[in-house]
């Protein structure tokens, strides 16, 4: 059975928060904390990256342009039309569509990111696997220590999770 | 154990009614709160009220499938619209419905900015008004073309026929707007559920509930990583959905501002339609967030202090549209533009007065009773003034296309406009479709955003304890 790591179960967010101090000061890495809402103190003690905003601005700014160049390339050459000897450009009315175009993009963009850094859609979770992990992490606050952590073979994370007076403790295997 | 205040004789009705001050009330958990508002979800039976109201929504649905039948078979001619009121009924419930979405949408998008944490229980009813207000606006442009199965045609794709279109036109604006919009708030509304579907999931007893949320959650696990993303994705969305509130109708308000029309073509009209969209929209999410707490009993979730806070920017809103219809005749006035100027005296005396009036007095008059605490706090009679007010911006709409249409430059053009049958049934079996979407979506669906009114409690109570 292929070890996925090892969950402490607590009741509230400060035995949580304790608990990722105490196991980022013991010197484990690779650690993820499950929680019904945000608990915004652990992050600075879990690894994890995302690139929301750059991906958002420069989706937004292809929009921009892709929209203003159709109505440009449709005004200009495919279809213009002759109206009392107006330039064709005509850009003030084209900036409402192509702000459009930089918010639709950029949504898009926000969106699809969202789901790609949260990891989503993700049907099989290894900790959800059984009705009984299920029935321990509802509406309870969580610390995964995973195997991928260098000290998970070296330092028992097990033993260092149980001394942290967790409401359940186990291992969390693959199948 | 609620905190004594003393009671100096200055204090208000509300904070008699809510001593702390607090935006729930107590004796209330966490995981108790999860489990009522996914019971609301998981349990076959439904409240009498909301089975009454979406009965009565439904038959009005048929009502509204025959008026569009009828329209797509017969032809636009079974409604009132003639030359010059070419613009009538149909692009008055396009706008009115608009003005609801777009005031739905600020609650959740504008009001998230502004870190407003109690918007958090309102927060699925506002992203239901506007997402199932969209469906009934968006129809409206579509069934007033007389050939509207040709609408693919204002999208600029490469034909046969050599066209492309108008991109000058603000017609066209508002196609490429109102997708922008729909889909802004329909991925808005979606990202920020995950976390209550996957609520819902994990109480699920059944095996279909459990498959459906399974899958809407797409997996969600409340991990950290999902959680940072979150709240980022979150602000991100609604940082762009907030310009798209104030443009969608702006660009709608430019349909006729665009427009050389008397009584259109004027400047105000972006900011005057913005904030009458954000009037009608707060009342529309007042009157709902009344039925549907008492329906599903959620008064703990929906207190006093939201339909003040809601009461407050209604009143506001009314406050600038007075001011509006303030400037409109002094403006029409001061240009000493004789069709300006006639224009303003045809709304006020001529044949559609009772609809310039009447929405004086349901837009402008009735907001003024929220002045009074006790009308902003009391459910039912705000819920009333809401649905007056409701009413009162049709009028108004009503108001703007056919005075203006009916009696515009030329007297040779004028015309009167008379509603037909039609017309009544594609405005009433709107209001049924929109009840009808908007029911489903909360009958469904979690009825408040769980996670976030978990949040701004903890909030609150780290507050009044004095924690940072």
């Amino acid at each position: 059975m292929k070890s996925y790591g090892i969950v402490a179960v607590f009741d509230n967010a400060e035995d949580l928060i304790r608990a990722v101090r105490a196991s980022y000061a013991a010197g484990f890495r690779r650690m993820e904390t499950y929680s019904p809402y945000p608990v915004p103190e652990v992050d600075s003690f879990l690894p994890g990256w995302e690139l929301l905003s750059p991906v958002a601005f420069i989706s937004g700014v292809a929009g921009g342009v892709l929209g203003f160049g159709v109505q440009y390339y449709i005004a200009v050459a495919l279809y213009p039309t002759n109206i009392g000897g107006r330039p064709l450009n005509s850009w003030p009315a084209f900036a409402v569509i192509a702000f459009e175009m930089v918010v639709l993009f950029a949504l898009l963009a926000v969106f699809a990111s969202a789901l790609f850094f949260e990891k989503l859609p993700r049907l099989y979770q290894p900790l959800y696997r059984t009705p009984d992990s299920v029935e321990r992490l509802r509406d309870r606050f969580a610390l995964c220590i995973e195997a991928t952590d260098p000290l998970f073979f070296s330092k028992h994370p097990y033993s260092f999770l149980t001394s942290l007076d967790p409401l359940h403790v186990w291992q969390v295997t693959y199948d | 154990m609620t905190p004594h205040t003393p009671n100096t004789g200055a204090q208000t009705e509300l904070e008699r009614a809510e001593p702390a001050g607090r935006v729930r009330e107590p004796g209330f958990t966490f995981a108790g709160l999860t489990d009522r508002v996914a019971q609301l979800v998981l349990r076959p039976q439904v409240p009498l009220l909301w089975l009454t109201i979406f009965n009565l929504a439904i038959a009005a649905c048929c009502m509204f499938s025959v008026a569009v039948t009828v329209l797509l078979d017969v032809g636009v001619g079974t409604m009132g619209n003639n030359i010059p009121v070419a613009w009538a009924l149909p692009i008055a419930n396009y706008v009115w419905w608009i003005e609801i979405a777009v005031g739905g949408s600020l609650l959740s998008s504008i009001l998230r900015l502004a870190r407003q944490d109690w918007r958090s229980s309102l927060n699925r009813i506002s992203e239901a008004v506007t997402l199932a207000g969209i469906c009934c606006a968006g129809l409206f442009p579509i069934l007033h073309l007389g050939r509207a199965w040709l609408l693919y045609w204002t999208l600029p794709y490469p034909n046969t026929m050599s066209i492309e279109p108008n991109f000058r036109s603000p017609l066209i604006w508002d196609v490429f707007g109102l997708f922008t919009y729909a889909t802004a708030s329909l991925l808005f509304w979606y990202l920020d559920m995950l976390p209550d579907l996957a609520a819902v999931r994990d109480r699920a007893r059944s095996r279909t509930a459990y498959l459906v949320c399974g899958v809407l959650a797409l997996g969600w696990c409340g991990s950290a990583t999902q959680w940072r993303v979150q709240e980022k994705a979150s602000i991100l969305l609604a940082g762009l959905l907030t310009p798209l509130v104030f443009t969608i109708h702006t660009v709608v308000s430019l349909d006729f501002a665009t427009a050389l029309v008397p009584g259109w073509h004027s400047t105000i009209f972006p900011p005057y339609f913005v904030d009458g969209a954000i009037l009608a929209g707060l009342s529309m999410v007042s009157v709902l967030a009344v039925l549907i707490r008492r329906a599903f009993a959620l008064q703990t979730i929906i207190t006093r202090r939201h339909f003040d806070n809601l009461g407050k920017l209604m009143l506001t809103t009314s406050i600038i549209l007075a001011y509006v219809y303030v400037m409109e005749p002094f403006t029409a006035w001061y240009s000493a533009d004789g069709y300006d100027m006639f224009t303003v005296h045809y709304r006020a005396t001529g044949l559609y007065a009772w609809t310039y009036w009447s929405f004086i007095a349901l837009g402008i008059g009735v907001p003024q009773l929220l002045w009074w605490t006790r009308n902003r706090i009391r459910p039912a009679r705000l819920a009333t003034i809401s649905v007056l007010v409701i009413i009162g911006m049709w009028e108004e709409r009503y108001m703007l296309m056919v005075t203006s249409l009916s009696r515009d430059f030329m007297p040779s053009a004028w015309a009167a406009f008379v509603t037909t049958a039609e017309d009544h049934a594609l405005l009433y079996g709107s209001v049924g479709l929109f009840l009808a979407v908007f029911f489903l979506l909360v009958r469904l669906l979690p009825v408040c955003s769980i996670y976030s009114v978990r949040e701004s409690l903890l909030l609150n109570e780290a507050g009044r304890r004095g924690v940072a």
